[in-house]
């Protein structure tokens, strides 16, 4: 597999951070998006004519969906990571696209100079972000620790964890969203765990 | 953060028991004080002020470690008692005993976590029920306060800062999702209104 990369886009961690917990390694072929705008160059767009960012090459599929991308390593090398059987699935990936275009613009715009309004796109991402963890609060009172029930966490917590775990930058804030803090926890502390700009690995156990 | 006038000798629930489960690092605020609070190997839950002393990071970005607070700026350690116990940099030398975590009182009660500046006795005690998801509300806590719904809900206010405030309690009939209905209505009632 093939990976088109850029570092601080969340679209391409969610990709790197399944890769992580899979155990699974792709050929990382970053991009200079910032400010070399390599995703611009003739070169790019002959692979991807939408100019988006993760691209996945593997064998003769080419696929420059972000959600396409984690379902089709997931239901290729671990099924279970696509809970495809539960409609709620198409529902989290939902909030996910709409949390990236709020809480994942507001971050692009605050941090790397994009263009839009961050105010709508906090007042959005707010009314989401209330919405989810309540959500998660509910199921964490019915000892469900995922977004969708099952014994580890799937496609739909990593496209969310995406955008929710780096939010403050965006301007927006966990701190009184407390079921949200302390899944983004359970996602950090999960096997294989990546990070990313302002998402913290857990630290190595100490030699004291 | 403007801070906001506390009762010194109040008790205040600043957080839910299952708020803190063990490795968690739960972050608030209490009249506009941050505070983090976290729960040792042993289980006795901590609340400090959530600054670690040497570089004034926030405590609740670091992790638990052996019973054991370790900032993620530096990885200096804190025990249980706010006592400085490792600085990685000086692996060789005595830490100094001046170098603390600031403490603050702690108790549990009715399925609450509570704390205070100088609290007097022990936390109040709330009716049998369940514990509500706290909600909070963009409004000053005077505000909120007089709004309070009654029926069937046992609740007090915490003060986040001089503009907000968390309204947590007790759900007496144990209906967690009736409870929760009728604060988010009241958080956007209050929210819209100028």
């Amino acid at each position: 597999m093939i990976l088109y990369d850029a570092h601080h886009l969340a679209r391409c961690y969610a990709v790197r951070l399944l890769l992580g917990y899979l155990g699974l390694t792709a050929e990382i072929r970053p991009l200079d998006v910032y400010p070399g705008h390599q995703h611009h160059s003739d070169e790019f767009l002959a692979i991807n004519p939408l100019g988006t960012l993760p691209v996945l090459i593997d064998g003769t599929h080419v696929i420059t969906d972000w959600q396409e991308i984690m379902a089709h390593i997931a239901l290729n090398h671990a099924p279970d990571w696509a809970p495809t059987h539960d409609s709620a699935l198409i529902g989290w990936l939902g909030i996910a696209r709409d949390l990236g275009a709020s809480a994942g613009l507001a971050r692009m715009i605050d941090t790397f100079g994009e263009a839009g309004d961050a105010v709508a796109a906090r007042t959005q991402a707010n009314a989401l972000l209330d919405e989810v963890e309540r959500r998660v609060w509910f199921a964490e009172n019915a000892g469900q620790l995922w977004l969708i029930p099952g014994a580890q966490p799937s496609i739909a917590d990593i496209a969310n964890f995406v955008f929710i775990a780096p939010c403050e930058d965006g301007g927006l804030s966990l701190r009184d969203r407390p079921a949200l803090r302390r899944w983004c926890d359970r996602m950090r502390f999960h096997p294989g765990f990546v990070a990313m700009s302002g998402v913290f690995l857990p630290m190595a156990k100490p030699a004291r | 953060m403007a801070r906001v006038m506390l009762d010194p000798r109040n008790w205040y629930a600043i957080a839910a028991d299952h708020d803190v489960p063990h490795g968690h690092i739960y972050r608030t605020t209490l009249g506009g004080h941050e505070l983090a609070v976290w729960r040792g190997s042993d289980d006795a839950l901590h609340v400090w002020q959530n600054r670690c002393p040497h570089r004034g990071v926030r405590f609740s970005l670091g992790e638990v470690v052996d019973g054991e607070l370790r900032c993620q700026y530096h990885a200096w350690r804190f025990a249980a008692s706010g006592a400085c116990t490792f600085i990685p940099a000086q692996p060789d030398r005595k830490v100094p005993g001046s170098i603390r975590a600031t403490v603050w009182p702690m108790a549990q009660g009715s399925g609450m976590i509570w704390t205070g500046i100088d609290p007097v006795g022990s936390p109040p005690m709330l009716p049998d029920g369940a514990v509500i998801r706290a909600i909070p509300i963009a409004k000053p806590a005077a505000v909120v306060t007089q709004a309070l719904p009654t029926d069937g809900l046992a609740l007090m206010l915490q003060p986040l800062d001089e503009a907000s405030a968390m309204v947590r309690g007790i759900a007496l009939d144990g209906d967690l999702a009736r409870a929760d209905r009728v604060l988010t209505a009241l958080r956007r009632r209050l929210e819209r209104a100028a």
